[in-house]
């Protein structure tokens, strides 16, 4: 049987860098309408199938920071070793961790906590976090706030894959993780949006309280300081 | 208006409804401080409806809800009830009164006259207990469904043999 690539938590997102999910056409589209339920909402997501022998060879193969050592070579891989050198490392990470624009996408009510983040009370661009911005070209963060139905997911997804690299997502609150509320008995709300897309950092609450949407902001820079630049 | 004048008015509505309509009123339920239910069979039910809209001035609809039945605890039956509850805006007398007119269509064949003709307010509501509960509404003018995905190709979801997709771990 195989193994999904977003199943191998330890390595889940190098792999997903190697190996991007993407919107069978094939058998759904994405606004097909022969698609049943949620759950074949999620089945369409198509992700490479990384089948069980060769999981352990994958991840030793796709490492943190050999990621382009084996396939590149030559001159992108000398390119890709000097964007790595600690300092220039440094420089372009702390570029990245000061200048984050999240996604404006509201899904549910969790995006009342995240209005009273960005408010002068507790001013998150001290940290960089700037103003939500409806340009996707222009965003590096979608932060998903709250519960995600099968019909919004559709749109999620496509958000998501507008969005240029390098790209962070954030889970804000219990529906978001897993389903929260909805959790075991709907019949339209994604049980956690790990399900569609990648998430970097988890912010429990129902809803969180701006404190704890600040401390997930805190988590992704740290995150970020320490990423390999491809 | 006190409660005993609401208890009063619907006393006498059902009164003059058995007295129309006889043994087509199937039950009626009456409880203080609960919603009194008339229950009709479904062929009859248009014409109660017409007549409580013009002899009793209840010209509003409250909302439409439908249950399933087949998993009642202890007295299961395999029927649908699709539940009308009207008011009145037009009358001063029948202001806080809530009525509802109930019927029950078998699960195998969920056919029921669409009440948007008598109640024009009914159509978004039967399009809902359409998508929610599968109840087919003869003579509504655009039965489509409502909330649900347009994707959707599962069973309708409110009925109780529905199994909830859940997440795989």
């Amino acid at each position: 049987m195989g193994l999904y690539a977003r199943r191998c938590r330890g390595a889940s997102f190098l792999l997903y860098n190697n190996y991007p999910l993407k919107f069978s056409h094939r058998k759904a589209g994405t606004f097909c309408y022969s698609l049943g339920n949620s759950k074949t909402v999620i089945e369409s997501v198509e992700e490479e199938v990384v089948p069980s022998s060769d999981v352990e060879e994958v991840l030793r193969k796709y490492k943190h920071g050999h990621v382009y050592k084996e396939g590149g070579g030559g001159l992108k891989y000398v390119i890709y070793k000097l964007k790595n050198l600690s300092l220039i490392k440094y420089i372009i990470n702390w570029g990245r961790l000061c200048s984050m624009w999240p996604v404006h996408l509201t899904t549910a009510c969790c995006s009342v906590e995240f209005a009273a983040l960005s408010g002068p009370r507790y001013d998150p661009e001290r940290f960089g976090w700037l103003t939500a911005v409806g340009s996707l070209r222009q965003s590096d963060i979608l932060l998903i706030e709250g519960t995600v139905t099968a019909k919004m997911a559709q749109r999620v997804r496509l958000i998501y894959d507008q969005m240029p690299e390098p790209k962070w997502v954030i889970a804000m609150g219990a529906c978001a993780i897993s389903g929260g509320l909805y959790a075991k008995d709907s019949y339209n709300v994604i049980q956690g949006i790990d399900d569609i897309i990648p998430v970097d950092v988890y912010i429990p609450g129902c809803p969180p309280r701006p404190e704890t949407l600040f401390q997930g902001i805190l988590l992704l820079r740290d995150k970020i300081m320490n990423e390999v630049i491809k | 208006m006190s409660l005993s004048d609401v208890g009063e008015i619907l006393a006498r509505l059902i009164e003059d409804l058995k007295k129309k309509f006889g043994d087509k009123i199937l039950e009626v339920n009456v409880e203080p401080k609960k919603i009194t239910k008339v229950l009709v069979a479904p062929e009859c039910i248009k014409e109660v409806a017409e007549y409580l809209k013009s002899e009793w001035a209840l010209d509003y609809i409250k909302g439409v809800t439908g249950i399933d039945l087949s998993r009642l605890p202890n007295m299961a039956q395999e029927v649908l009830e699709v539940i009308y509850h009207v008011g009145s805006l037009s009358s001063e007398a029948l202001k806080a009164v809530t009525l509802s007119l109930s019927t029950k269509i078998s699960i195998s064949d969920p056919v029921m006259p669409s009440l948007t003709s008598v109640w024009k307010g009914a159509e978004m509501h039967e399009r809902e207990v359409y998508e929610m509960l599968g109840v087919n509404f003869k003579g509504h003018p655009d039965l489509r469904r409502l909330l649900l995905p347009e994707f959707w190709s599962d069973k309708p979801p409110l009925r109780k043999d529905y199994v909830a997709p859940g997440r795989e771990r």
